[in-house]
């Protein structure tokens, strides 16, 4: 069976005025169904763009990124749309783009546009899958702009998790000022992972944000070092490593 | 890195190997009495290390006595009526840095013997020296896994001291591998500049 997702010798450049800039070089990784991936790097060290890729957002200029054995290049645009609107969800905390007077549940509901629910359907989904995050019924009905940071994050992973994705993918998963709140998301996002057999695959700044994750991996200059054998292999949760040095990355 | 004789690696062994190495560095740049060396390893160095003038005269005692170094007496530069130990590096002495560039010792405090190499590295070591990183920070990273904090499941008191204990580390840890990678990127940055 081939692992979830997949990087082989993925290299990314973007130009920089007359030159370019590898980004990401000849990253190769792997993440097997249920794993959960955290990926430390500083700004610019190439962690969001592999986080773009993983989603199809962006491609490969060589290597091959392949979802569930499925190459993300050779896909028609559209199908790679329905990739990430379906079986890979994507969340950035600093990506929030709530309708200034849109319900909560309306704003999870609208997320689930493509999956050929009726409007009523919808909002029944979004309702269990807030209540999942701990966002209650009369939250629920408030305007998304009366939330707070906390709730703002909650909600986002709400809408994230009402479609059901096999991946999801974190960029900055949260950036709450209150300590006792972020560890809570953390064991929340973990909770609704395991239970569902998501992947996780979230990259941050800080470490404390990728807490609890089955494997760790650190990004410096578009090179990724791994804790596992060849730098790619990504378990599933509970299996043991061994200590021993690893070379060849 | 290929197996190499236990007799080579023989003076990396006891306490001060990230000094003894760093002293035989400077010994291949240039050779110098003790007091000149201890000089020349506090600057390197920098203040956050202690470097005590005796203890570098017993360390180049223990390079000479495993073959890296050799002392002659000669006269001081100053006052020719006096002498004093000059050491120099011998044959050997260059191979064995090499060696321990590429060698990372498990009960060394890793990061300081990583920061006495890049003290006296030298530009062909830079390959070296990004798999040494690349190794302490995979080391960093598989620690940062093992004493990950609970996530704040707890709620009594205890947990949260447990868990503010856990994050002590964590929290150092993860300045290990910001270091490391940082480094990491330095000399790959150096290395594409240079070519």
């Amino acid at each position: 069976m081939p692992p979830l997702l997949s990087f082989l010798n993925v290299s990314k450049r973007y130009p920089d005025g007359g030159r370019e800039i590898a980004v990401l070089d000849r990253v190769s990784l792997e993440v097997e169904a249920g794993a959960s991936v955290g990926i430390l790097g500083t700004r610019r060290s190439g962690k969001s763009t592999l986080l773009r890729l993983a989603a199809g957002i962006a491609l490969a200029d060589s290597g091959s990124v392949c979802f569930d054995g499925r190459d993300i290049a050779r896909m028609a645009g559209s199908e790679r749309g329905r990739l990430l609107r379906g079986e890979i969800g994507f969340m950035s905390a600093a990506d929030w783009r709530a309708i200034p007077g849109e319900r909560v549940v309306d704003h999870v509901a609208t997320s689930l546009g493509s999956e050929g629910l009726t409007m009523r359907e919808a909002r029944r989904r979004a309702m269990r899958v807030l209540d999942r995050v701990e966002i209650g019924a009369a939250c629920a009905e408030e305007s998304t702009m009366s939330l707070s940071l906390d709730e703002r994050a909650r909600v986002m992973l709400a809408r994230a998790l009402a479609r059901e994705p096999r991946l999801l993918i974190l960029d900055e998963p949260v950036l709450l000022p209150n300590l006792s709140e972020r560890d809570s998301f953390n064991a929340l996002l973990r909770a609704a992972a395991s239970e569902r057999a998501i992947a996780l695959l979230m990259a941050s700044e800080e470490m404390v944000a990728l807490q609890g994750v089955t494997v760790m991996m650190s990004i410096a200059d578009g090179e990724l070092v791994s804790t596992e054998p060849r730098g790619v292999v990504v378990p599933l949760p509970g299996r043991r490593r061994s200590g021993a040095e690893r070379s060849g990355q | 890195m290929a197996s190499v004789s236990p007799e080579k690696t023989r003076w990396m062994r006891g306490p001060s190997t990230p000094l003894r190495g760093a002293l035989l560095g400077l010994l291949l740049e240039r050779p110098g009495h003790g007091g000149d060396l201890a000089n020349r390893l506090a600057a390197r160095l920098g203040e956050t290390w202690r470097v005590d003038t005796n203890d570098v005269y017993r360390l180049l005692e223990q390079l000479e006595k495993t073959g890296l170094a050799v002392s002659r007496d000669e006269p001081k530069r100053n006052n020719h009526s006096r002498t004093h130990l000059v050491y120099y590096p011998t044959e050997e002495a260059s191979e064995a840095l090499t060696l321990w560039m590429e060698t990372l010792l498990p009960r060394e405090p890793v990061r300081l013997g990583l920061q006495a190499k890049l003290s006296v590295a030298r530009e062909e070591d830079a390959h070296r020296l990004l798999a040494a990183l690349r190794a302490y920070e995979r080391e960093c990273l598989m620690l940062a896994q093992l004493v990950s904090p609970t996530n704040g499941s707890g709620r009594s008191w205890t947990s949260l001291c447990l868990d503010c204990t856990r994050d002590a580390v964590y929290a150092q840890l993860e300045v290990e591998i910001t270091w490391a990678s940082r480094t990491r990127q330095r000399i790959n940055e150096f290395l594409e500049r240079s070519q």
